[in-house]
């Protein structure tokens, strides 16, 4: 059972990509030596792991490919201290939450993105790094 | 009622003598414990200097730079460029990317910062600059020491700071750093001779200009000054930041930003 997105969420989605791919321009180059800027993702699935670490808090989550096979994927976020600064609870994203996650593919790692903007549950767009400054 | 009337003047007499820069102000109902670190967006506060009872500026507060995190010539005036040294393009033309030491959760050097916030505390004798990224502080003697002499300094990535007051501005002075440290996320570095003066002035409730001069004759052909201005996160705390789960360097291979244009400047 894949819920899709709603309109208003892709909108709101689509906004923040947009606003993060400008970014891009300027990005350093510890963003562009890890992830690809031409390899745009939007994935959906289920998160299960959340990592609130330092230097960035991860989350992972099983998405299903069209062939219906699961992958785990690893997408790196922003620090949880710039993460909740930016607005996010340490439970704002839960084992189990349908999540929406757009990002950037890692050059290296395998199943490993970097998210730029997710939506969690509730379907509310969240910031989740700053491609000029990933705080590291 | 005696004990009482003795422990008041035992108090009073504390009160007296106990030195000026140990009385800073604690608010008198405690701040609202809304969310810890604070917010990114707040603007800082608008309102005068504040002082110590003994007339110098309070600096403590949480301060955030904001400006020169990925590349620090960010920080210098306009036009102007970095005066490397032949051997230090040489150097710089061989970084690696997944080498950079921040990126390894090895401590910040001065003159870098991260996007992570600051915090000094005063004591008669000694400023601590509190760093939240990786969780590191800073020690400054304030006591009127003066740096080891060179046979005895060691190099760390601190480096040895001694401080003084110049009207209002704290004055910040360094040596001793190792020459581990990068200067940003480009990959700027110095060596084991930086000299590192840094002022710090309170302009006012919000603000605070920093001045950071760099004079590093193993690495510069001469002294160059970055300046930024810090500025108070209101109602924000230092967070915890223990670096336990660094997954990036084992997943980037590529040159640093630096190597590539280093290799440019020296003609390959």
């Amino acid at each position: 059972m894949r819920s899709q997105p709603t309109a208003g969420l892709r909108v709101a989605l689509l906004a923040i990509a947009f606003v993060w791919s400008s970014a891009l321009i300027s990005a350093h180059h510890s963003f562009a030596a890890q992830y690809d800027a031409t390899k745009p993702i939007e994935m959906r699935g289920t998160v299960t792991k959340v990592e609130w670490t330092n230097p960035h808090a991860r989350v992972y989550i099983d998405v299903k490919d069209d062939k219906g096979q699961t992958a785990n994927w690893n997408f790196e976020m922003a620090s949880p201290n710039i993460l909740v600064r930016n607005g996010w609870k340490q439970n704002t994203v839960r084992v189990g939450d349908q999540i929406t996650v757009k990002g950037y593919l890692a050059r290296k790692g395998e199943r490993m993105a970097i998210a730029g903007a997710v939506a969690d549950a509730s379907g509310k767009p969240l910031f989740a790094s700053d491609p000029t400054d990933i705080g590291r | 009622m005696r004990h009482r009337a003795a422990r008041l003047v035992l108090f009073i007499m504390f009160a007296l003598v106990a030195p000026a820069s140990a009385q800073i102000r604690v608010p008198d109902t405690p701040p609202p414990q809304t969310r810890a670190g604070g917010s990114i967006t707040a603007k800082p506060p608008t309102g005068p200097v504040p002082h110590k009872p003994n007339g110098q500026p309070d600096l403590t507060g949480v301060w955030l730079r904001r400006a020169g995190v990925a590349n620090i010539t960010q920080l210098l005036p306009q036009g102007e460029k970095m005066p490397f040294l032949p051997e230090t393009l040489r150097r710089m033309s061989t970084l690696k990317s997944q080498d950079d030491p921040q990126l390894r959760c090895l401590p910040l050097a001065t003159p870098r910062s991260s996007p992570y916030p600051f915090r000094f505390v005063e004591t008669p004798t000694h400023i601590f600059i509190l760093t939240e990224s990786v969780h590191a502080f800073r020690q400054v003697f304030m006591d009127g020491r003066t740096h080891p002499p060179a046979d005895e300094l060691q190099l760390t990535w601190q480096g040895h700071s001694i401080g003084r007051w110049e009207g209002n501005t704290l004055v910040v002075d360094s040596v001793g750093f190792n020459d581990l440290t990068w200067f940003d996320n480009y990959g700027h570095v110095h060596s084991d001779k930086m000299h590192l003066v840094e002022r710090f002035t309170r302009t006012d409730l919000g603000h605070l200009a920093v001045a950071m001069t760099v004079d590093d004759p193993g690495a510069y052909s001469r002294p160059f000054t970055l300046r930024y201005t810090a500025e108070l996160m209101p109602n924000a705390d230092l967070m915890e930041y223990i670096c336990d789960n660094e997954q990036d360097a084992a997943n980037i291979d590529a040159p640093a930003d630096a190597a590539v244009d280093a290799a440019k400047l020296l003609g390959r």
